[in-house]
């Protein structure tokens, strides 16, 4: 096999399972250093927040990656603890900070008029 | 409390007593809900001041006047309200401007500022360019046959190979494989990136935006009108196929695929069967363009099924009767301003073999299964440049040339053979009319009810659909068509020419026609939407990434005041082309030019009312 014949072969495998790999290595690596927690946003008729329960450890700061992966806007508000974003945009992500400071279970729910289920868009975050 | 009464009152009635400059606007209620607005079209006088209640009945909408580029949202329970003049006249779309569903973007009103001029004006244009080509037609003996407008010669050439770098490049073997091998990488990307997005929403997905927006618009708008099949140059779909059948990826290996190798069955080395694929395919635009994961499904599909294909049949096969979007490239590419062709047929009559056909160590016999030496139209030429590899006499050249050059081409021997030219490609350019109506009344239009039958919402609708699309594409617009040619048949006089023969033959008008009507929808795609572009490269998988600083680029329309008046032009545009070839097709069919000035009127009379239509469906 001549060295172009090679060279070309490793092109392909570098556009295609080489850019899949390369891609989803980056993206654990950032989600690990980046973030503590994942919350995926959905109308209730769709799934509801992903997870439902969302468990913490006590003191510790929470870096919580919001991601909406609906067709429409949501919005996250968390009460208990102060923190609130007005609208995540679909397809979109945002990034919210808090240390649970407190120990129990506390209601997180969406902000924006969702669906006609909206009010049914809520779960709980449980601090151990 | 009265006035309020008495506002809404007059905003019922249509408020024309009222002087102009009077503080009194007229009230106007706009209801939202998931993907229409009711009244979804609203009329007004010009210099009317509109008070504009935007109420939503589902979730959060918004409201983005088209042309005045005013915008407000509304929630349930939330008014938003718009103050304006209507002062500019025209037809102005009214669009969402908040994410609201998946058939978001299509979520479509009209308001329309009596009196529209660009619509009286498109019409009167209509109307005198048909005049226009008749009267030219009966005072002289019509455009000449060997010129564009009677101005540019048909037979100009301009040979772009004649430069020795470009030369050099279409014979390297690395060329086209190193662009195929980008797009490869591109759409790697924008397959994982439409696995990703799963069921969320299409406008901020990389994969449909990539495919649907930039892909789409740059293939109708550029790729195809200016350079024919560039696309099949660099499309990396048949990447595998072609290693499988070959054994090698860039070096030149075995001529006849270790596959089955099966010959194509003659009654399909013609467009019906892309024809019938593409409509069939148009099925699901309610779901491609608006799911990442069912531009997932298709894209997966296409990629098996062209390995598949390339097992079981030789060559190109797939994308010369399998393909989708291969048909129309086919057809439209003919219109194209470039080509690839032999520069002195002396030379290929004494050489053998015919190294294009059988292929030798520098490159392969036409994969596209065409005769290089005898090439003479571009509807299967996939520009993948082996010809130019195989040729030892440096004979093939690229060359630009006036546009819509083939379309008066010679017929030949495998013309024949194949039934090429004949009613598949008539159907092609007909059916391409009708699929971009109903491509227009989904994502363009103003009606709810249309855009919940496209998406699916009720099987019963989706079905209805489906009928509906296939009476208008297969019976109605044909139908109307043919009726137009039997009547150019009849007032001709010219009793010896088959009805077949003017009806094929006039159907090549409706090449520069689909082409314009295509590029109009294009720029009504992507003057709205394209500032979604910006989001989606920096954050391809929508998992918070910002690889460009442009992620939160919010959805910004340009420009779209100025829409209507290009697609009143691109569509115009496109009828002179049809005109100053129609008659040419007049003269080809008819055997004298009596007969031709005769047989022109009626088929010149049904582009005159068909581009009014089209006027009234861009901009009225």
């Amino acid at each position: 096999m001549s060295r172009r014949e090679l060279a070309g072969i490793a092109a392909v495998f570098l556009c295609t399972v080489g850019t899949v790999a390369g891609i989803l290595a980056v993206e654990s690596h950032r989600r690990t250093r980046q973030f503590t927690a994942e919350l995926s946003a959905r109308q209730p008729d769709y799934g509801n927040w992903y997870p439902g329960t969302l468990v913490v450890p006590y003191g510790q700061p929470v870096r919580l990656m919001l991601r909406n992966i609906d067709t429409v806007s949501h919005g996250f508000a968390l009460p208990d603890f102060k923190v609130a974003v007005r609208e995540i945009k679909a397809g979109e992500v945002e990034v919210v900070q808090f240390t649970p400071d407190k120990r129990g279970t506390f209601p997180f729910m969406c902000t924006v008029w969702c669906s006609p289920r909206h009010l049914e868009m809520r779960g709980k975050l449980v601090v151990e | 409390m009265t006035s309020l009464a008495l506002l809404i009152l007059l905003g019922v009635v249509g408020d024309r007593a009222v002087p102009e400059g009077a503080e009194k606007s007229q009230l106007i209620e706009v209801h939202a809900r998931r993907f229409a607005y009711e009244p979804n079209i609203i009329r007004v006088q010009q210099g009317q001041s509109v008070q504009l209640r935007l109420i939503s009945e589902d979730v959060r909408h918004g409201l983005y006047l088209d042309g005045y580029a005013l915008r407000t949202q509304a929630s349930p329970g939330q008014e938003g309200t718009l103050k304006f003049v209507a002062d500019r006249t025209g037809r102005f779309p009214f669009r969402c401007s908040v994410t609201c569903g998946e058939f978001h973007p299509y979520m479509i009103g009209y308001l329309v500022v009596e009196p529209n001029w660009t619509f009286y004006g498109g019409l009167s244009l209509v109307g005198l360019l048909g005049l226009g080509s008749l009267v030219t037609v009966f005072r002289g003996g019509g455009p000449p046959q060997d010129k564009l407008f009677g101005l540019i010669p048909l037979g100009w050439r301009f040979e772009l190979t004649r430069f020795r770098p470009i030369r050099a490049l279409f014979k390297s073997r690395w060329f086209p494989l190193v662009p195929v091998l980008v797009n490869l990488f591109i759409f790697t990307i924008i397959i994982m990136a439409a696995l990703v997005g799963g069921f969320g929403a299409g406008n901020y997905n990389f994969g449909i935006m990539i495919v649907w927006i930039l892909w789409w618009v740059l293939l109708m708008m550029f790729m195809v009108p200016v350079i024919g099949r560039l696309w099949c140059m660099v499309c990396p779909f048949p990447l595998f196929g072609d290693w499988l059948q070959r054994g090698k990826l860039v070096d030149v290996g075995r001529q006849k695929s270790w596959g089955l190798n099966k010959r194509l069955p003659n009654w399909m080395r013609n467009l019906w069967p892309l024809v019938l694929l593409f409509w069939v395919a148009t099925w699901f635009s309610g779901f491609f363009t608006v799911r990442p994961m069912a531009t997932f499904i298709l894209l997966g599909v296409v990629i098996v099924a062209a390995v598949v294909v390339s097992l079981i049949y030789g060559k190109r096969a797939f994308c010369l009767s399998f393909c989708p979007v291969s048909g129309f490239q086919g057809l439209y590419a003919n219109f194209s301003a470039c080509e690839v062709r032999v520069k002195d047929p002396e030379i290929c009559k004494k050489h053998t073999p015919k190294t294009c056909v059988v292929g030798n160590d520098q490159g392969y016999g036409c994969p596209w299964m065409e005769l290089p030496f005898d090439l003479n139209r571009n509807t299967y030429c996939g520009l993948c440049l082996e010809c130019f590899k195989t040729c030892p006499h440096d004979n093939m050249a690229f060359n630009v040339r006036p546009f819509g050059a083939d379309l008066l081409a010679e017929r030949k021997r495998t013309d024949d053979l194949y039934h090429r030219r004949s009613t598949d490609e008539a159907f092609k350019g007909l059916t391409m009319i009708g699929i971009m109506f109903a491509f227009f009344l989904a994502m363009q239009g103003p009606s709810g009810q249309i855009k919940d039958m496209v998406r699916g919402k009720t099987l019963g609708g989706y079905l209805a659909f489906i009928g509906e699309a296939g009476v208008t594409d297969f019976l109605v617009i044909p139908g109307l068509f043919l009726l137009a040619a039997a009547v150019s048949r009849l007032v001709s006089g010219a009793g010896g020419v088959r009805l077949k023969d003017v009806f094929v033959n006039f159907s090549y008008c409706l090449v520069p026609v689909g082409l314009a009507i295509w590029a109009a929808f294009s720029l009504g795609i992507i003057f709205p939407n394209g500032s979604y572009l910006l989001h989606i490269l920096s954050d391809p998988f929508a998992w918070g990434w910002d690889l460009f600083g442009t992620a939160h680029i919010p959805w910004t329309p340009v420009l779209t005041g100025a829409v209507p008046y290009l697609q009143a032009a691109v569509v115009l545009l496109g009828m002179a082309f049809a005109l100053d070839y129609g008659f040419k097709f007049a003269r080809i069919t008819y055997p004298t030019l009596q007969q031709a000035r005769r047989g022109w009127v009626p088929i010149c009379l049904f582009l005159v009312a068909l581009h009014m239509f089209f006027i009234w469906l861009f901009v009225a």
